[in-house]
């Protein structure tokens, strides 16, 4: 299926969580949930560098990711995504992913909502980005599209 | 010097595995890595995961996997078992849909994260 068709569009406009699979250098694999935007015929994932995602895609940029709406309970679709990545540490691409991913997770009644009833964890969260930033900068995943299918539950 | 987690006792995030909000597994093949969703049926301290029949590739048995049980769209609401293990072949849970082949995870390494709960640590580095 092309990755262009309205459909395949259409979940990864509602879709909130992507599930990429990976494989180490040694081709142990890997799957982890993380956060993501699709500008302009591509998928960007949120990451950094010192995370499992991100150095297994160094080393072999072959990913599958999966796709649901989980906030439509009566859709039992998933939708697969194969493609190759590669991770983009440029400031061109952190900038416009931290905007986007901005307005999809933040600046919503429902993300609003969850930071203010957990606003007493902020210390914690900003204390645990420090860390991460210690450990490597953030990056992005970003995945060309190859193939599109659809799976059901 | 303190750390902060987000890692939890995977034992405090059974829940996941009697609601089982999304599953997944990984496995690798020749064509790279394959992500399939499933439906997980935890039983007896088992994990038995179900993939569909159409399914165009499956793990082998004694193949290493990762199973992925996930919820949350929100970051505090984000939560997560993810088990490192190997699969054997495995007949149908009971009152499970036999349209399916069913696999058990054996788990080797259990980790499990809940952004809801961060609090510092000692630092053990």
């Amino acid at each position: 299926m092309n990755v262009d068709d309205p459909a395949v569009l259409d979940v990864l406009r509602r879709s909130m969580v992507a599930r990429i699979a990976t494989l180490s250098r040694n081709g142990r694999p890997s799957i982890n949930p993380l956060y993501f935007v699709a500008p302009h015929g591509h998928i960007w994932l949120g990451t950094s560098e010192w995370t499992l995602a991100a150095r297994n895609a160094k080393a072999d940029p072959r990913v599958s990711v999966l796709f649901q709406v989980e906030r439509d309970a009566s859709d039992h679709r998933v939708l697969r995504i194969r493609g190759r990545a590669s991770v983009r540490t440029d400031q061109q691409a952190q900038r416009s992913y931290g905007f986007r991913a901005v307005r999809k997770y933040l600046l919503t009644p429902g993300g609003i909502r969850n930071h203010l009833t957990h606003i007493r964890q902020f210390p914690l969260r900003l204390h645990y980005g420090a860390q991460s930033a210690e450990k490597g900068q953030s990056c992005v995943i970003e995945v060309t599209p190859v193939e599109a299918e659809w799976l059901e539950l | 010097m303190k750390q902060v987690t987000r890692d939890i006792d995977p034992a405090s995030a059974r829940d996941l595995l009697e609601r089982v909000p999304r599953a997944c597994i990984c496995f690798a093949s020749e064509q790279g890595p394959q992500a399939q969703p499933i439906v997980l049926v935890w039983q007896d301290g088992r994990y038995l995961a179900g993939l569909s029949l159409d399914a165009d590739r499956q793990p082998s048995s004694g193949q290493e996997v990762v199973l992925l049980i996930d919820e949350g769209i929100y970051y505090f609401d984000l939560r997560a078992i993810y088990i490192r293990g190997q699969v054997k072949q495995a007949s149908a849970p009971r009152d499970a849909p036999s349209s399916r082949t069913w696999f058990e995870v054996v788990p080797l390494k259990t980790v499990a994260w809940d952004y809801g709960m961060f609090r510092e640590v000692r630092d053990e580095r």
